[in-house]
C-alpha cells in the first residue's frame, strides 16, 4: 500500500527544488484499468499523483524518448533533473539505460516504489467487460480490491495480475534515491516454466506458432515505441539505407522485424512486458525474449538492468564461452 | 524423377584464416560441393548475426560463418565476440522454429584446407537434411 | 561516395586452363554484360599479366569505367596487383572488387555446369558490391624519430643499444635506481658459466654513456597518449634527494647513515643489508646514490639525529638535497618497446615447502646472491649468520627442488618457466665447486635441457656427482628443533620408492611470473595478456615481438619466461621492428577503417567496448545546442575488423568497404535461388 498523501508530499518537495525540471508519475485516467502517465512540471500538479495496481506504464521510456529541441542561440540547454517514479521493473529499465549511457546518474531522481503487482487489462476486460469510469485497485495480501464503476470488487490476485507480476523477480526497485513505501516480498519464484513449455514443441510447430502470430502484425511499431530499451536515433527496422526489412506486412518481413528486435534486445530486455501490453493484435511478443532471458541467466549468470556498471553482454566475452555447436 | 534438393548456402569467411583456408583447399585441388558461396569479411566479428536472418529471408537455406581459432584472431579477440554472438543467435532462431542445422559455424585456420572441405561437406549435408527453407522466403518483386 | 552512375568493367580471367578448363568463361562474361551498371565484360587468358592489366587501364581511359571487377584467382593473391592497375589509370584503387572463381570455384568443383553457375553468382555478388564501394585514401603519418623503452633489464638495454647505434634517440626508463634488472643479481649463467655481471656491466656502462640514450632511472611511466609514430609519454622522475650532477659515488654517505647496513637490501634478496641512502650494487648505472623515502629518518620523521642528516654531513661533494622533488617530464616517441621483465614466484604460496619459516630454505634467486663473490657472504655458502654478518655454518647436504610455482595448477601457473631446469643444474654445479664433499640431490619432474649446450651441461653436472631423483616433494619440514636438517618427503617415481631425504640447505627452483605490479602498464598501453598472464604477442608464431597496438613492441620475459640469449634475441627483434618504422619515417595507416555517422549514434559505447585496439572513444558532440556523447574513431589505431559494426544496434559505425550497405546486397544476390 502506498500512501497517496505521502507520495504527493514527496513529489511536491522534489518539484520545489531548483534543479528539477519535471516529475514523471501516474494519475487517474479518463476510464479503464490502466492509470495514465503524468508529466508534472510544477508543484501545482502533484495532487493528481497516485500509485496503485493500475499504474502499469513503464515511465522510463519517457526519459529516453524525449525529443530535445534545438537550443536557441545564446541559450544554454536545460540540464535540470527528471524525477521519475519507478516500480521494480521500471527501475531495471533505468539501470539498463544508465549502463548504456543514455543519460547520467545525476540526470534523474529515482523515486522507487516497491510493487505487489499490476492489473492485466485484458484479463480485467474479460472479467468485468467495458468500464466507463477509471478503476482503482489495491493489493491486499492475496487479494486485489477494486472499485469498478462504483462497485467494490474483491478478486484473487492470481486471476487479475499480469503474468509478469506472478513471477516477478524484482518487486523492489533495484535503484532509487528514495523509497516511497516499505519493501515487499517476492510473490513467487520465476522458474521460466513458460519457456520450458514452449520449447518442448517441434521446430515445425514453433514456426507455425510464430507464423500465425506474426501474420496478425500490422507493423504499427507500438512494441518498439513503448520499449524502454528501444531509443536509437535511427532505428534499423525503419531505415531505408540500408533497408534491412521492407515496409510491407508480408509474413517474411514481419518475422524478420520481430527477430531483429528480439536480437537487439538479447542481453538488454528487462522483462517489463510493455510490448505485449500495448500490442493491438495481442501477439505474445515476449515468447522470444523470455527464452533469451533464461538462457543468458543460465549460461552467463547475466541479468540486464541490475548493475549500472555491468558490461553489456554482447560487448564482452569469456575465453571459456561455450562452443559445442562450432565445427 | 524428382530432383534431389540442392541447398543454397551463404558463407561468411574471415579474410585471415577461413578465407585463406578455403583458398588452400582450392590450391590443393580438393573437391567439394558448389552449394556454398562465400562473402569475404575481414573478421568473423564483422558478421552481424542479423545477416543470418537476412540470408534466410533472401532465400538461402542455410548459412556458414567461419573464423580463426580462439586465440589466433588476427584482430586479437574478434572471434571471441563472434562466438558469443552466434551462440545466442542460434538459441533465438531455434526458439523461433528454425531448424538448427541451418546455422553453422566453424573455426578454420589458414593452413586447414582439408578442414574447410570437410566443413563445407558437413554443412551441405546438414542443410540438405533440413530441407528447403521456403517458409521464410521474401516475396521477390518482379521488376 | 561517388554519385556518378557506376560504369563497371568486368574481366573474366581464363588463368590458362585453371579456370577456363572448368568454368565457361565466355558464358560468365556474357552473363556479366547483362547486369545493371556493367558497361563491358571481357574474358582473357591471364588478367594479371602485363597485357591483361593494360587492357584494364585502356578501358578505364577510353570507356570511362569507374568500377572494375576481376573474376579470377583469390583477392589474397592479386588484389594489390589490380589495385595498382587502377591507380596507374588514374582510378581510385579501392574501386576494385574481385570474384574468386579459381581457388573457391574452378579448382574445387567437379561439375563444369555447376562451376559455371557458381562463377556467375560470384560475379553477381561482386557487381552488387562494387557499385557501392567508396573511394579511399591511403593516409600516412610521420614517425617521431625516437623510441621509448620501458624497463632496463638486459632486454631493454639491448634494444636501446641497437636503436641508439642506428642513430635514433632512445628514452630508457626504469623504476629501479639502477639499470640491469634481474640479470645483475645472477652469479654465473648457464650453460657457459659466464659471469653475469661481467657480461652485463659493459652494456650497462654503454647505455649510461651513449650519446643517443637518455637514461631515466628511478622513474615511473605515468601515462602514454597518441598512436603509432606519435606517442606522448609522461614520466615521473622520482626524487632521489641526491643531486645527480654532484654525486661522485664515494659511499661515505651510506657508511655514515644512522641506519647503516640495517635495511634488507632488495638487490640482495634480503640476505644482505643496505643503508637508507644507498647504491643498489657497486656496479650500478648510474652510480648515483638514492635515499629510501620509506626508511630514511629525515624523510619519515623529519629529523635525523641531533646534528641533522648524517649523510649530508659526510658528503664531501655536498650532493645530498632533501628539498628535491619529483619531476614529471614529457617525451615524444614514434615507437615504444615494453621490456618490464618478471617477478619470481613467491615461495610462501607453497607453505608445504617451509619457505619463510626456515632460514635454510631459500629461493633460486636468493641462492644467486649467496653464491656470488660480490654478495653478502662473498660467495661462501654460509647460512645462519648473525645480525652483524658473522658466524654461520656450511651445509653438507643440499637439495634442489624443480618446478616450484610452475606446472602447478594449484597456484594458478600451469605453464613451464623454461629456465629453472638449467639454472638449478648450474646452481648444483656451483655447490659442487664450492663444497666438493657435499651431498647434492636434485628433485625433478622433467629435465628440459633444450638449448645450445644445455644437454651437455646437464650431463657434466651429473658426472660431477649431482644426483637427480625424479619426484615432486609433498612436504619439506624441519627434522628437529635443535638441528638444521630438513626432511624432504618425496616419492622417487622411477623406482616407486617413498623417501625422506635429508638436506640442510634446500633451494626452491621458483618459476617466473608476470610482474605483480603490471596493472599500470597494462592499463596505460591496453596490453592484452595470454592465459598465463604474460603480455600477449600479436601472433604466436609470426609476430612474437609485436602487440595488437601498432608501434608498441615487446621484449624479454614480460612476454613469457626465457633465458638471457632468447631475451637478447627478442630485444634485437623488437629493436629491428621499431627501426622499420623509425627508419622509414612514415607509417601507412589502414585505409579500410571504421567511420561513425554521428547523427545516428546514440552514444552507448558498445563499439568502444568491443574494439580490440582501443581505437574508439566517446566524445562530446553538440547536437543543435544539446550536448550528447557520440563515438569517434581514431583512424591511426583502427584496423578495420568491423567488430564495432556488428555490436552497434543503430548501424551508426561501419567499416569502409565492408559496410552493411555493401554486404546486404551481396547476401541478397547469393541467397536468391536460381
Amino acid at each position: 500500500m502506498v500512501d497517496s498523501k505521502k507520495l504527493q508530499e514527496k513529489a511536491r518537495e522534489i518539484l520545489e527544488r531548483d534543479d528539477v525540471r519535471r516529475l514523471l508519475g501516474w494519475k487517474r485516467p479518463t476510464y479503464g484499468f490502466e492509470a495514465a502517465p503524468a508529466v508534472i512540471k510544477d508543484a501545482s500538479g502533484v495532487d493528481d499523483l497516485l500509485f496503485d495496481a493500475t499504474c502499469v506504464n513503464n515511465l522510463a521510456s519517457f526519459i529516453t524518448l524525449e525529443e530535445k529541441p534545438p537550443v536557441p542561440r545564446g541559450e544554454e540547454p536545460d540540464t535540470r533533473k527528471t524525477a521519475i517514479m519507478a516500480k521494480g521493473c521500471d527501475s531495471r529499465a533505468i539501470v539498463q539505460q544508465l549502463a548504456e549511457k543514455a543519460y547520467g546518474r545525476d540526470d534523474v531522481i529515482v523515486l522507487g516504489i516497491p510493487c505487489s503487482g499490476v492489473i492485466d487489462r485484458r484479463k480485467a476486460g474479460e472479467m468485468f467487460g467495458d468500464v466507463s469510469a477509471p478503476v482503482a485497485a489495491e493489493c491486499e495480501g492475496d487479494k486485489l480490491i477494486l472499485e469498478v464503476d462504483g462497485e467494490k470488487k474483491e478478486v484473487d490476485r492470481k486471476e487479475l495480475m499480469m503474468d509478469k507480476c506472478l513471477r516477478c523477480r524484482y518487486p523492489n526497485p533495484v535503484i532509487s534515491d528514495e523509497l516511497l513505501a516499505d519493501e515487499v516480498e517476492k510473490f513467487a519464484d520465476d522458474d521460466f516454466s513458460d519457456v520450458a513449455r514452449f520449447e518442448k514443441q517441434s521446430q515445425e510447430d514453433k514456426w507455425a506458432f510464430f507464423d500465425e502470430q506474426f501474420s496478425k502484425c500490422v507493423r504499427c511499431y507500438s512494441c518498439r515505441n513503448v520499449c524502454p530499451m528501444c531509443y536509437c536515433v535511427e532505428c534499423i527496422v525503419t531505415n531505408l539505407k540500408p533497408q534491412w526489412t521492407r515496409r510491407s506486412t508480408d509474413i517474411s518481413e514481419n518475422t524478420a522485424y520481430h527477430l531483429q528486435r528480439a536480437w537487439h534486445l538479447t542481453g538488454r530486455c528487462i522483462e517489463c512486458m510493455e510490448c505485449e501490453r500495448v500490442c493491438p493484435v495481442d501477439i505474445p511478443l515476449m515468447t522470444l525474449n523470455r527464452r533469451m532471458t533464461r538462457d543468458i541467466k543460465e549460461m552467463f549468470d547475466y541479468e540486464p538492468g541490475v548493475d549500472p556498471e555491468a558490461e553489456p553482454l554482447l560487448a564482452s566475452y569469456n575465453p571459456q564461452d561455450p562452443e559445442e555447436y562450432i565445427m | 524423377m524428382s530432383e534431389e534438393f540442392e541447398p543454397n548456402i551463404v558463407a561468411f569467411l574471415c579474410n585471415w584464416c577461413s578465407y585463406a583456408g578455403a583458398d588452400l583447399a582450392g590450391t590443393s585441388r580438393l573437391k567439394y560441393p558448389p552449394n556454398v558461396k562465400a562473402i569475404r569479411v575481414m573478421c568473423s566479428a564483422r558478421v552481424n548475426p542479423l545477416f543470418i536472418v537476412n540470408a534466410l529471408q533472401q532465400g538461402a537455406d542455410g548459412v556458414l560463418i567461419s573464423g580463426c581459432w580462439p586465440g589466433d584472431c588476427h584482430y586479437i579477440e574478434g572471434n571471441y565476440f563472434a562466438r558469443r554472438r552466434f551462440m545466442l543467435m542460434h538459441k533465438l532462431l531455434e526458439h523461433a522454429g528454425v531448424d538448427p542445422r541451418r546455422i553453422n559455424m566453424s573455426w578454420v585456420s589458414a593452413s586447414e584446407g582439408a578442414k574447410y572441405k570437410e566443413v563445407v561437406e558437413e554443412t551441405v549435408e546438414r542443410v540438405k537434411a533440413a530441407g528447403p527453407m521456403d517458409q521464410f522466403r521474401r516475396r521477390q518483386l518482379n521488376w | 561516395m561517388s554519385n556518378d552512375r557506376p560504369r563497371i568493367g568486368v574481366y573474366v580471367c581464363h588463368c590458362g586452363t585453371n579456370i577456363a578448363g572448368v568454368v565457361d568463361v565466355k558464358a560468365v562474361a556474357e552473363h556479366a554484360s547483362g547486369l545493371p551498371g556493367v558497361e563491358l565484360a571481357r574474358d582473357y587468358s591471364y588478367m594479371c599479366s602485363d597485357p591483361g592489366q593494360a587492357m584494364i587501364r585502356k578501358d578505364i581511359e577510353e570507356k570511362g569505367l569507374n568500377r572494375v571487377i576481376v573474376a579470377s584467382c583469390s583477392p589474397r593473391m592479386h588484389e594489390l596487383t589490380f589495385r595498382g592497375a587502377l591507380d596507374d589509370a588514374g582510378l581510385n584503387p579501392y574501386y576494385l572488387e574481385m570474384a574468386n572463381i579459381r581457388e573457391q570455384d574452378s579448382w574445387v568443383t567437379e561439375d563444369h555446369d555447376l562451376a559455371t553457375d557458381k562463377a556467375k553468382k560470384l560475379v553477381d555478388a561482386a557487381v552488387a558490391k562494387v557499385s557501392l564501394l567508396e573511394a579511399l585514401e591511403q593516409k600516412e603519418v610521420d614517425v617521431t624519430p625516437a623510441c621509448l623503452i620501458i624497463g632496463a633489464g638486459i632486454a631493454g638495454i639491448q634494444a636501446a643499444l641497437d636503436i641508439a647505434d642506428a642513430g635514433f634517440r632512445v628514452y630508457l626508463v626504469d623504476k629501479d635506481p639502477s639499470v640491469g634488472g634481474h640479470m645483475a643479481q645472477l652469479d654465473k649463467t648457464f650453460p657457459t658459466l659466464d659471469c653475469s655481471a661481467c657480461i652485463l656491466t659493459p652494456k650497462m656502462v654503454d647505455v649510461g654513456n651513449h650519446p643517443n640514450i637518455e637514461l631515466m632511472t628511478y622513474s615511473q611511466l605515468e601515462n602514454v597518449e597518441g598512436f603509432v609514430g606519435n606517442f606522448k609519454a609522461a614520466i615521473r622522475k622520482k626524487a632521489r634527494y641526491v643531486d645527480a650532477d654532484k654525486c661522485t659515488g664515494c659511499n661515505l654517505c651510506a657508511e655514515s647513515c644512522r641506519l647503516a647496513n640495517r635495511i634488507p637490501s632488495e638487490f640482495e634478496e634480503g640476505i644482505g643489508n643496505r643503508s637508507a641512502i644507498y647504491l643498489p650494487f657497486p656496479q650500478a648505472v648510474p652510480a648515483i646514490y638514492t635515499v629510501d623515502p620509506e626508511r630514511c629518518l629525515q624523510l619519515t620523521k623529519g629529523k635525523c639525529g641531533k646534528e641533522g642528516p648524517a649523510c649530508a654531513a659526510a658528503c664531501a661533494a655536498d650532493a645530498v638535497d632533501f628539498e628535491q622533488e619529483d619531476e614529471v617530464v614529457e617525451v615524444d616517441a614514434g615507437t615504444i618497446i615494453v621490456a618490464t621483465g618478471y617477478d619470481i614466484f613467491d615461495a610462501k604460496r607453497k607453505p608445504e615447502y617451509g619457505y619463510g619459516d626456515n632460514d635454510n630454505v631459500i629461493t633460486g634467486l636468493e641462492f644467486e646472491r649467496l653464491v656470488s663473490a660480490s654478495g653478502p657472504t662473498e660467495g661462501h655458502i654460509l647460512l645462519g649468520r648473525d645480525k652483524k654478518g658473522e658466524g654461520g655454518w656450511e651445509p653438507k647436504k643440499v637439495a634442489f627442488i624443480h618446478c616450484v610455482g610452475s606446472r602447478d595448477e594449484s597456484v594458478g601457473n600451469e605453464y613451464c618457466s623454461r629456465v629453472c631446469c638449467m639454472y638449478l643444474a648450474k646452481q648444483a654445479h656451483l655447490i659442487r665447486e664450492k663444497l666438493p664433499d657435499a651431498e647434492i640431490n636434485v628433485f625433478y619432474m622433467d629435465v628440459r635441457a633444450f638449448g645450445k649446450g644445455f644437454e651437455e651441461f646437464y650431463d657434466r653436472v651429473r658426472r660431477e656427482g649431482v644426483r637427480y631423483i625424479r619426484g615432486n616433494p609433498s612436504e619439506i619440514y624441519r627434522k628437529g628443533d635443535d638441528d638444521h636438517t630438513m626432511i624432504i618427503k618425496v616419492e622417487d617415481t622411477l623406482t616407486s620408492t617413498p623417501l625422506e631425504s635429508e638436506a640442510d640447505l634446500v633451494v626452491l627452483g621458483v618459476g617466473l611470473e608476470p610482474r605483480r605490479d603490471n596493472r599500470e602498464i597494462i592499463d596505460i598501453f591496453k596490453l592484452s595478456q595470454s592465459a598465463d598472464g604474460f603480455y600477449l604477442e600479436a601472433h604466436p608464431k609470426l609476430r612474437p615481438v609485436d602487440t595488437a597496438s601498432a608501434g608498441i613492441f615487446l621484449a624479454g620475459c614480460c612476454q613469457g619466461p626465457k633465458d638471457i640469449p632468447d631475451a637478447v634475441a627478442q630485444a634485437k627483434g623488437a629493436a629491428s621492428s621499431a627501426l622499420i618504422l623509425l627508419a622509414s619515417g612514415r607509417v601507412a595507416v589502414e585505409a579500410q577503417v571504421a567511420f561513425v555517422s554521428p547523427d545516428e549514434c546514440r552514444g552507448c559505447g558498445f563499439c568502444v567496448d568491443v574494439c580490440p585496439f582501443g581505437a574508439i572513444e566517446l566524445v562530446e558532440e553538440n547536437r543543435m545546442g544539446n550536448i550528447v556523447g557520440v563515438a569517434e574513431v581514431n583512424e591511426a589505431l583502427c584496423k578495420g575488423c568491423g567488430s564495432c559494426a556488428a555490436a552497434c544496434l543503430s548501424g551508426a559505425i561501419q567499416p569502409k568497404s565492408f559496410r552493411d550497405e555493401q554486404i546486404l546486397p551481396q547476401i541478397a544476390v547469393l541467397g536468391v535461388k536460381i
